[in-house]
């Protein structure tokens, strides 16, 4: 769950890698450091952020060199334990993003041998049994050692006396950057897009050779060919421009994100895979699995077809029977939970498709086929575009389920999306922004909407909030009710309406104030709630996303309000790549 | 040299219009104003650029953003006036500086002729002198400078563009820039008053049809998305990618359509029209001398002439819109204008609806086609 950063060319390595950490700071921001082989390996080390042109860190000397940024795993986030790390002498620095997990066993051989360790990083051990084995190829050493490792790792390994990077992955990712006379490494594609826009996606199990001039990658001892991709995305979108967090610029662009995930359509593979299964399973982690649960209210009430719903963390512990279709979400494509329970799946012959924002992820390489999400990069921790681009990749399923049933509803939604970004919220974010809790309520779709607003409210104003079904409310969370709890209530037209408005009634009478999301026009709602913030009035599918909006921003607005690192929320990181 | 860019303003008097966007960000030619502003820089060497934003920052910021170009943006937390948002850029401001509204056409031949003076202000001559601040020169140098006369001394007005040294900041008392250069005038300061070279502002929705007529005649011809073989194109015309042009379809420039549109088939498009992005014309459709921005909808068998439709109109089947002449309110005074149908965003209307020199509102539905005349208040149901 950290991200790792190469590079090997004619530039001065040290302000690449640091630029490339700050973009990748997404995947943790405990801790980063550098190291580049000048007239020997130099580091550079520190316990916090990234800040802007570190003074220390820019004066690295060399055009060869690697750099991390940590999530803590093993050991806590200070300046010793932050990689890269060396070996005894100060000649081999490695950084990682995985868990080593025999590395207690190795660590003790190793000492029994006469290394001394600095750290309590799992990393460490790599160096010192890289140093055993070292003789001045660097690439045999790694290759030595990689069958001593057990558990996941994506590795960068530098030598004193030599331009090159040896990378090696399993189960972790990495990527290659094809510059001219230049190659870049990264845990992810957002690095390289400054510089290049050809990436290899490595396999599990390859090792690389980097040097500025030339790659070799190896895979089982024997040379292999991977193809060079060409990547749409543009180096623009990874900008904050004038807004003052990504997570702000990445919910204005979801009308975009809607919109381009719709125009981009189903492959026909994907269409049959769609229209054979006469039941599906979802599995997904956090908010994918709150698109999951949306997918599963309206499949099944729309288009009649039994989903179900599992959470990666789970699923892979105390596996369900499983029939027909199996889908895996996810953002990054790389969430270590999703990705285990996708594999059990194949293990049970039942057909795979996978969806994600990111081409060439490690999801994309083992489902059967992939619908690709178009939300572009996301960088803000908290998803937001990511969110509308697999709720759009979802409906567009549900669609093709019912013969076209909801094209006219999915080629507007993007105006409604863009509609209720002009709301004001104002008077919602003051109540929220003065209370410790706060309850969403919604029924059918817009539960999971509310458990996702409840999410996004906790995730980064760290205010503490719950999502329930409007009924479940009464068994339990009722007794929590006071004048300073207030409930957002999604109460929208249609079958529940009624029954809605007469929760909003009981929980008034509890004297909670009421925050009520319904649709413009409506002139009994307003009348018996304290906040009532209109959405369009438009097809359930399309409020659903425009509700989705509204408790995005409530949450964005009061986090601010609260001075809250909106971006870099506390303890957190975009990715788990760690179970 | 920098050059701060004005961006922050709504423009109310293009209401309906602005509702989801600034004025600066209104499409013409199927570019938004600022591009324009933003190239007449870009040719003089000019590339220290400041924006302020205000009004629906976000839309700005994002399409800013999309530029390609290094651009400093600051915010303007209240719209409280020109002055006010120009120090908002204040901690930005290194040396002699350009100040441009974001919101009008200049080019670039009149900024070559500003940039080398310190202390200017472009000025040019405007038939209806009371919607600006009319200027009173005497040898070249700004006498006085009257804010929206009723009865204007002369047919001089200023264009907004001024060359200032950071002198100004000392004398920005209020929140307008004029009383800024009034107060330096009366302080024994000279200001030039130089005349530009080609400027053109919208102040009412109807003034867009002239700017875009006037900005088409610059566009280059280039076809992206995919026209059929039977269709007639004459003149200049623009098709973005993705956009399919169906058959027996007639394009005559200057036009330029978006990206993602569908056209057609046997659909007719005539001079001075722009068409944005997503948006569908349906079989036998006429249109004509319009602004038709992005996500319209507009059935079959129509007829458009002197239209400007707002972002995801959806109107059926036999929509007329009728030029006439007739008497539009605008503030306190009646103005005589000549077009068809302006539309905010959101409009909805039922097959067979006649606008008759008609300004509808945004998100207005009409439920039942009848003829439409004078203003149509926001979110009103028409039935």
């Amino acid at each position: 769950m950290c991200g790792i950063v190469g590079y090997t060319g004619r530039r001065d390595a040290a302000p690449v890698l640091l630029g490339g950490l700050k973009r990748l700071e997404y995947r943790g921001y405990d801790s980063f450091g550098i190291a580049t082989v000048g007239s020997a390996i130099e580091v550079y080390k520190k316990a916090g952020r990234i800040p802007d042109g570190d003074p220390g860190a820019v004066g690295l000397v060399g055009c060869t060199g690697i750099g991390h940024t940590r999530w803590a795993t093993h050991g806590e986030p200070n300046e010793i334990n932050a990689h890269p790390h060396m070996d005894c002498e100060g000649k081999i620095a490695v950084v990682h993003n995985g868990v080593i997990e025999n590395y207690a066993e190795l660590k003790r051989h190793l000492q029994e041998r006469g290394h001394t360790f600095r750290s309590e990083t799992d990393t460490e051990v790599i160096a010192h049994l890289i140093e055993e084995k070292y003789d001045g190829d660097l690439l045999a050493a790694v290759n030595a050692v990689l069958p001593l490792l057990q558990g996941s790792y994506a590795i960068l390994v530098i030598a004193g006396d030599t331009q090159r990077i040896v990378a090696a992955r399993d189960a972790s990712p990495l990527v290659l950057g094809i510059g001219d006379d230049e190659v870049f490494a990264a845990s992810d594609m957002t690095p390289l897009l400054e510089y290049t826009e050809r990436v290899i996606f490595l396999d599990d199990g390859d090792v690389a050779d980097l040097t500025p001039g030339r790659y070799t990658i190896y895979h089982g001892g024997r040379e292999v060919e991977r193809p060079i991709e060409l990547i749409d995305w543009c180096f623009e979108d990874t900008r904050k421009g004038g807004f003052p967090h990504y997570m702000l610029k990445e919910i204005y662009e979801q009308p975009q994100s809607f919109y381009e995930t719709i125009r981009a359509g189903i492959d026909e593979h994907v269409r049959r895979m769609v229209m054979e299964a006469d039941e599906i399973t979802l599995v997904a982690c956090g908010t994918s699995y709150h698109t999951a649960l949306v997918f599963k209210y309206l499949a099944e009430s729309l288009c009649g077809i039994p989903v179900r719903v599992e959470m990666g963390s789970e699923f892979k512990y105390f596996t369900p029977p499983l029939r027909g279709l199996v889908i895996a979400v996810s953002q990054s494509g790389e969430t270590a939970d999703t990705i285990a329970a996708l594999k059990m799946a194949k293990a049970r012959n039942c057909p795979t498709l996978a969806i994600t924002n990111m081409q060439g992820s490690t999801v994309t390489r083992i489902a059967d086929e992939t619908l690709l999400m178009r939300a572009g990069p996301e960088i803000g921790v908290a998803a937001t575009k990511s969110y509308m681009a697999q709720l759009a990749a979802l409906m567009e399923i549900l669609n093709i389920r019912c013969d076209g049933e909801f094209d006219d509803a999915l080629s507007h939604a993007h105006l409604a999306i863009g509609d209720v970004l002009l709301l004001d919220i104002q008077d919602a974010v003051d109540l929220c922004s003065k209370v410790e809790h706060v309850f969403f309520v919604g029924r059918g779709p817009f539960y999971p909407v509310a458990m996702e607003g409840a999410l996004k409210m906790k995730e980064i104003s760290y205010v503490h909030a719950e999502g329930y079904a409007a009924g479940e409310l009464k068994h339990g969370p009722f007794a929590l009710l006071t004048p300073e709890t207030p409930v957002v209530a999604i109460c929208t037209p249609g079958p529940t309406y009624g029954v809605m408005a007469s929760n909003i009634k009981e929980i008034k009478a509890r004297r909670a104030p009421v925050i009520a999301v319904g649709v413009a026009g409506d002139i009994e709602l307003p009348e018996i709630v304290d906040i009532f913030i209109p959405i369009p009035n438009t097809h359930l599918l399309v409020q659903v996303l425009t509700a989705s909006v509204v408790l995005q921003l409530l949450a964005y607005h009061t986090a601010c309000a609260l001075n809250r690192d909106v971006d870099k929320p506390r303890n957190l990181a975009k990715s788990v790549t760690v179970e | 040299m920098q050059a701060v860019i004005l961006a922050a303003g709504e423009g109310s008097r293009l209401r309906p219009l602005t509702r989801s966007k600034p004025k600066a960000l209104l499409p013409v030619a199927n570019r938004p104003v600022i591009d324009y502003v933003i190239d007449a820089l870009l040719e003089n060497g000019i590339r220290e650029i400041v924006v302020v934003v205000g009004y629906r920052k976000e839309e700005v910021i994002r399409h800013l953003n999309s530029l390609n170009v290094p651009l400093r943006v600051v915010v303007q937390e209240r719209q409280l006036g020109t002055g006010d948002a120009l120090r908002a850029a204040e901690p930005e401001i290194g040396g002699d500086f350009l100040v441009l509204p974001g919101d009008n056409y200049i080019n670039a031949g009149s900024i070559a002729r500003i940039k080398s003076m310190r202390n200017a202000m472009l000025v040019a001559e405007h038939p209806n002198p009371s919607n600006f601040g009319v200027v009173v020169i005497r040898n070249g140098i700004v006498r006085e400078m009257v804010e929206k006369p009723e009865d204007a001394p002369t047919f001089t007005v200023s264009t907004g563009i001024y060359s200032f040294t950071p002198e100004i900041f000392s004398y920005l008392q209020t929140n307008e820039i004029p009383d800024a250069v009034a107060a330096m005038i009366a302080a024994g300061r000279q200001i030039r008053a130089i005349p530009a070279d080609d400027w053109q502002d919208a102040v009412y929705p109807w003034d867009l049809l002239k700017l875009n007529t006037r900005m088409l005649r610059g566009i280059q011809p280039g076809v992206a998305g995919t026209v059929d073989a039977s269709v007639v194109r004459r003149g200049v015309v623009r098709i973005g990618k993705g956009t399919t042009v169906g058959p027996n379809t007639v394009i005559y420039g200057p036009v330029s359509i978006g990206s993602n549109c569908n056209i057609g088939p046997n659909t007719v498009i005539m001079p001075d029209t722009s068409i944005g992005d997503r948006v569908v014309l349906e079989p036998f459709t006429y249109v004509a001398d319009s602004i038709i921005m992005s996500d319209v909808t507009v059935g079959s068998h129509s007829r458009i002439l002197s239209a400007v439709f707002g972002q995801g109109c959806i109107l059926a089947d036999h929509i007329t819109t009728t030029p006439s002449p007739g008497l539009i309110e605008v503030g306190d005074r009646v103005q005589r204008e000549e077009f068809g149908a302006i539309l905010g965003e959101g409009v909805w209307a039922a097959p067979f609806t006649t606008f008759k020199n008609c300004i509808v509102g945004n998100n207005v539905s009409i439920i039942k086609g009848r003829t439409l005349a004078g203003r149509i208040e926001d979110g009103t149901r028409v039935m």
